[in-house]
This record gives C-alpha cells, sequence and structure tokens, in this order.
C-alpha cells in the first residue's frame, strides 16, 4: 500500500505547486509587463513489478512484464511570453512593445537586464531610467528645458529646445530578443536575466528585422487572464482532493489488511 | 487449507497493485498527454490471480492555448522525440525552444523531424498545417515525423509521458494526421470513473480479507475444538 500513498502524495504536491503558480499569476493580474506561467508535469519512472513470467500448470500461460507507475513530478514552469494588451495611458514616457524584444537596462553592478514594462522616468540627472531608477540602455539624456519628449515607432527620441522650431534627436532605444525568451531569469521588479538557456541577446533597433514597434503614451499590461486562471485553479484544487480521497482509501485498505490479525 | 490461504493472498496483492495503479493514474489527472493505465485480473490455473496492465490510449480532451509551441495530435500515432536513452514516442505537449533554437519538449529532449531536429531561427514565425509539414516564416521547412504502431501492440510506458518505440513502429499513413497547433491533449483519466473503481477496489479488498478470516477461523474450529473433543 505504500506506493499507492506516495504516488497520491507526488499528485497532491503538483497540485499545490500549480496552484502557487496561479496565485503568482493572479497576483501581477495588473502589473505591467507581466507575463503568465504556467507548470508542466510529467509522470514518474515506471517500475516493472513483476517481470514476463510463465505461470506453470496444464496450460501455461505467459504473463508480460507488468509496469507500474510511481506518480507525478513538476517538469517545467514555463513563462509564456504572449503579447499583453496594450494599454492607452497618454503618459508621454509611457513606452509599450508591440511585437517582440525587451528593453535594456543596466543594473548598478553593471549586469544588463532586460524588461518588457516601459513605464519610463527621467532621473535628477536627465537620464532616462526605469521606474526602479535603472538607466534604460544605451542612456539617453535629456537637455535641460527640453519640451515635448517624442519616441517615434522605430525608437528615435527627439525633443523641442527653447527657440529652435526642429525637433532634435536626443537618442534611440534599442531592444533586444533571445531565441528562447522562456528561458530567461526572473528577478523581480519586471526585470529579467540572460541564461544560457535563453541563448545570446541579439540587440538592434524597434522594427528592423522582426523586432517589435514602440508605442508612445501606453503600456503593455499583463497577459494574464482571470478566467482562464480561475478554471484552471479549480482544476487544481478538486485534482487535489482526489488524490487526497486516494490517500485516504489506500490508508482504508491497509487498515484492512492489518485486521487480519486478530 | 493452505493453497487457500495462498489464492487468498494472491487476489489481496491483486487488489493491491490495482489501487497502486488507480493512484498512480490520480496523480497525472493534470498531466499533458498522460494514457492512463488499466488493470486486468486473471486466472491462471484454477485459482491464481494475476495482474496485467494495459496503456489505454483513447484521446484526451484537446485544450486550445493559442500557445504556437503547444503541438497535439488529433487522431491516432506519435511524435517522436530524441532522449539521451534513445528516441521515444510522444503524444505531444507544451514545447520550448532551447538556446540554439531547437524545438525541445519539457524535459529539453528535441522534437524530430524527417532530417533531424527543428530548428526555428530568432524572429521566425513556425506553423504546423495538420499533415505535420512545418512552415518557418511562411518558408516550408522540412516533415514531422510521425509515427503509429499496430492496434493492440503493448507500449511500454517511459517517465517524462514517453513510450518506448516498439519494432512494430511504423510511419502515420497521411491521411491519418491531424497535428493541431496550440492545443494541448489533456490526461485521459477519467476522474469519476477512477473514484468509482477505488471504492469497489476498497470494498472488493475488505471483501478477501473477511475471506481470510473466515479461513482463518475455520482453522482454528479444527486445531481448538475438534482437538478438545478427541
Amino acid at each position: 500500500m505504500d506506493p499507492a500513498l506516495r504516488a497520491a502524495a507526488t499528485g497532491m504536491m503538483a497540485q499545490q505547486v500549480r496552484t502557487e503558480v496561479i496565485a503568482n499569476n493572479l497576483a501581477n493580474v495588473s502589473t505591467t509587463g507581466f507575463k503568465r506561467s504556467r507548470a508542466h508535469f510529467e509522470d514518474l519512472l515506471y517500475q516493472t513489478v513483476q517481470g514476463t513470467a510463465t505461470v506453470a500448470t496444464q496450460d501455461a500461460v505467459t504473463t508480460p512484464a507488468i509496469q507500474v507507475g510511481r506518480g507525478v513530478r513538476l517538469s517545467a514552469v514555463q513563462r509564456l511570453h504572449a503579447q499583453g494588451p496594450i494599454e492607452v495611458t497618454n503618459r508621454g514616457l509611457d513606452v509599450a512593445i508591440e511585437g517582440e524584444g525587451f528593453f535594456q537596462v543596466q543594473l548598478p553592478n553593471g549586469q544588463t537586464a532586460y524588461t518588457r514594462d516601459g513605464s519610463f522616468g527621467i532621473s535628477d540627472t536627465g537620464t532616462l531610467v526605469t521606474q526602479g531608477g535603472y538607466t534604460v540602455a544605451p542612456g539617453i539624456k535629456v537637455p535641460d528645458q527640453a519640451a515635448d519628449l517624442q519616441i517615434s515607432r522605430s525608437g528615435i527620441v527627439t525633443v523641442k529646445q527653447p527657440g529652435r522650431a526642429e525637433p532634435v534627436e536626443i537618442g534611440r532605444l534599442e531592444l533586444a530578443r533571445f531565441t528562447n525568451p522562456s528561458g530567461l531569469e526572473s528577478v523581480g521588479e519586471n526585470l529579467y536575466l540572460a541564461t544560457p538557456a535563453s541563448g545570446e541577446p541579439a540587440a538592434g533597433f524597434p522594427q528592423d528585422d522582426g523586432l517589435g514597434r514602440l508605442v508612445q503614451g501606453a503600456l503593455e499590461s499583463s497577459n494574464v487572464e482571470i478566467v482562464q486562471e480561475m478554471v484552471d485553479m479549480i482544476t487544481a484544487m478538486r485534482a487535489y482532493e482526489i488524490n487526497s480521497k486516494a490517500i485516504k482509501n489506500s490508508e482504508q485498505m491497509a487498515e484492512i489488511a492489518n485486521s487480519m490479525v486478530r | 487449507m493452505i493453497n487457500g490461504m495462498n489464492r487468498v493472498a494472491s487476489a489481496l496483492r491483486y487488489w493491491e497493485r490495482r489501487q497502486e495503479v488507480l493512484t498512480n493514474n490520480l496523480a497525472n489527472v493534470n498531466t499533458t498527454g498522460f494514457k492512463g493505465e488499466r488493470v486486468f485480473g486473471r486466472l491462471v490455473g484454477d485459482a491464481l490471480t494475476v495482474v496485467d496492465t494495459r496503456t489505454d490510449f483513447s484521446a484526451g480532451t484537446l485544450r486550445p492555448t493559442q500557445q504556437p509551441l503547444d503541438l497535439a495530435l488529433g487522431g491516432e500515432g506519435f511524435f517522436v522525440v530524441q532522449t539521451p536513452n534513445g528516441e521515444r514516442l510522444s503524444r505531444g505537449g507544451s514545447f520550448q525552444l532551447d538556446a540554439e533554437g531547437r524545438l525541445t519538449d519539457a524535459g529539453g529532449n528535441p522534437l524530430l523531424a524527417e532530417g533531424g531536429p527543428v530548428v526555428v531561427p530568432p524572429g521566425a514565425k513556425l506553423e504546423i498545417d495538420a499533415g505535420g509539414a512545418i512552415k518557418l516564416g511562411g518558408q516550408p521547412a522540412g516533415q514531422l515525423r510521425l509515427e503509429t504502431v499496430p492496434p493492440g501492440t503493448r507500449l511500454q510506458h517511459d517517465a517524462g509521458t514517453h513510450f518506448l518505440p516498439d519494432l512494430a513502429r511504423q510511419p502515420l499513413p497521411a491521411e491519418q494526421r491531424q497535428v493541431k497547433q496550440g492545443f494541448l491533449e489533456e490526461s485521459n483519466v477519467g476522474t469519476v470513473d477512477s473514484l468509482v473503481d477505488m471504492i469497489s477496489v476498497q470494498r472488493a479488498y475488505a471483501s478477501v480479507q473477511k475471506a481470510v478470516t473466515t479461513l482463518d477461523g475455520v482453522r482454528s474450529t479444527i486445531v481448538n475444538d475438534l482437538a478438545r473433543q478427541s
């Protein structure tokens, strides 16, 4: 009976992890640029409990090998980089990416992080920064007394300066993309780091070579769909319940076995 | 008398196995592409019950996910993946790209097309039609390997929702191919069936246990009561 108990326990643990993933998705339903995750499971190794055997009686019968599975395990938690809805905010420093690509962000330790969250600000030194205060690569300085900052679809940043009718280009935003964005490492604050699984970043200008275009005055909202998560949560809960029933049942069978000896 | 006890013990073992298989099925009630196992009892000779398991290859529900890397098969057949231990058959599932752009399953095993793994260059849109023909950015880029085994073939389970390929494997005929991109095949374990089955297993186990008690009671009468009278 012990293997049955353990298999059911792995089932309960799997559903618990699934619920944790769903809970995190739901918690981030309004997080700008958030990408939902999905838990994946696979069955555990199968144990050959009885090899191929010939049961010898008058009519010899050969019984095939019998394999019994030993439960389930978490195989991956996959982040789904589907496009989130573009939400118009009309704030000049909000930039959404429509299509592939990530903004590059300079971390204080010299590393480059990547984000889809384009709610930028301007620091005390006039640099374009993220909400967390990190410089947006390649580092765009907004001159004093500049007004009417415009970011074009292809990333060109222009401002108007007093005394000049023509807008002046002060820099160009770059995007980076990955062969396997699901392999990026989440480090919180809407930031991701490159890993061997994600591949090397390939930087380029927006709208070039299949990279997405920029939309000023808009933000990409979370790609979590509440209804989908709710349905998933219900199935996870029921599956958890069923596995607990299996534990109870197996336990009762063990009790019956124990009651054989009086 | 001893023989009777052996028969009962084999029946108890049978019901225990059955419970183990049921719990494994229930643990995998949300595992994509999982195929449940059925247990059969067989009488060998006149009374010894032995267990026989078969994989239930009935189709699971196809769930739309809109993810281009989720693949399922509408009808019969299997995808082929390359694992470190050799080729394995798989009913599909959620694939992803690795750092080299190869299409791999959740365990990192590449999905095989006719000429090797499917490689998706950065930015190229992957399209797979019902017949398994691959298009990358609108350009034809090969054909997925789809295989099948004759009905009734015993396929052995391997971990990771894979099956060990049988010698009888053959390419899936073109008219039976139903590759569904953007779909996942859910586990084919029926929760209600399994729960009902579990109750009957428990009851049957209890009855067999009563048989043990009764046999033991008879033996007790013989040994203690009959012996006292003589």
